[in-house]
């Protein structure tokens, strides 16, 4: 089984298309689960209690957990003097300390079997600096470097950990970013194209695969920096 | 189950654990678990832990090794061998 967080819209929900398509046994965490149509459950990643209680349930059901694809994020593109302490806090909650709970919680469902892959989220604003997303850039930086130190932490259980650090996608996350900063995104990365959701779901598949059992601790960025 | 049965069941526990290290220690309950005087490095305690959990599942409770007080020095139910098993007992008694 695979759990995918986030998997109700964007990229989590195009990572979900993908492994069902493929006939993956998929697991969706979403806030908001009414829409899914397939196996999940409501849980707000930022909240341990909640996933913890997931964890438990996976755990009684004896489910066999062969990936994590931490997806859940939020963002707001924002100058950091004019963020307020709520958004500040609910950026960091979310995205860095909810990534750490599903993390923490879901990673030793896989150490009984010796084998896993745990995929982050990252994003090309923290390798460009990019102005308006110090926030966001911020709790991304936090993800890469949790997921380097805590790949080096369970490599003991040959479970892998490694980040997919995405360019300007067509999702929700980039409501508020106009064309004009997306071309200027799209022209610092070392191959200067808009990439789509499929190229992410391939990276997410090959880090999912034993193919790549050699990498762990690492930063894909889309596109290239 | 008891107080003794369940320091037993840990003690058996941590000499399984040491023993796949290849290490042969005598365990004792005043046994510390965490800290440098302790023969368990991070991993074999996250080995005892998931060794622990699924003795409890066996007994029909759920052993939680996540608590705030897990890694604490002065509270951590990791303090010793003894600790553990009153922990253990603890969420034993608990189970519904």
């Amino acid at each position: 089984m695979i759990i995918v967080t986030g998997a109700s819209k964007g990229l989590g929900a195009a990572i979900c298309e993908r492994f069902i398509a493929e006939g993956y046994d998929v697991f969706g965490l979403a806030r908001d689960v009414s829409e899914l149509n397939f196996d999940g459950q409501a849980c707000d990643v930022s909240s341990y209690d909640q996933v913890k209680f997931i964890a438990q349930s996976l755990k009684k059901n004896k489910a066999v957990i062969t990936g994590i694809v931490n997806a859940a994020g939020i963002a707001s593109m924002n100058l950091a003097v004019t963020t307020p302490p709520n958004i500040t806090q609910s950026i960091i909650q979310t995205n860095l300390v909810g990534t750490i709970y599903c993390c923490q919680l879901f990673a030793p469902l896989m150490f009984r079997n010796r084998c896993g892959s745990i995929i982050n989220f990252s994003t090309i604003a923290v390798a460009l600096g990019l102005k308006g997303e110090s926030i966001y850039a911020a709790s991304k930086a936090g993800v890469e470097a949790f997921s380097r130190t805590f790949a080096r932490e369970i490599s003991g259980f040959n479970v892998r950990v490694n980040c997919i650090s995405p360019g300007p996608i067509n999702t929700d996350l980039l409501k508020g970013v106009t064309s004009k900063q997306i071309d200027c995104m799209v022209a610092q990365q070392i191959i200067s194209k808009q990439f789509v959701p499929s190229n992410v779901c391939d990276l997410v598949e090959m880090l999912l695969d034993e193919k790549s059992s050699s990498l762990s601790g690492q930063v894909l960025n889309v596109g290239g920096v | 189950m008891g107080i003794q049965t369940a320091t037993d069941l840990i003690i058996d526990s941590v000499k399984e654990v040491l023993e796949i290290d290849g290490l042969e220690v005598e365990v004792s309950a005043d046994m510390p678990l965490i800290g440098s005087e302790s023969a368990l490095d991070s991993m074999d305690l996250v080995e005892l832990c998931l060794a622990l959990e699924e003795k409890a599942s066996d007994c029909g409770f759920e052993f939680d090794w996540t608590s705030e007080t897990a890694m604490s020095r002065s509270r951590s139910m990791f303090r010793s061998v003894k600790s553990l098993s009153e922990e253990y007992i603890r969420q034993y008694e608990a189970r519904k």
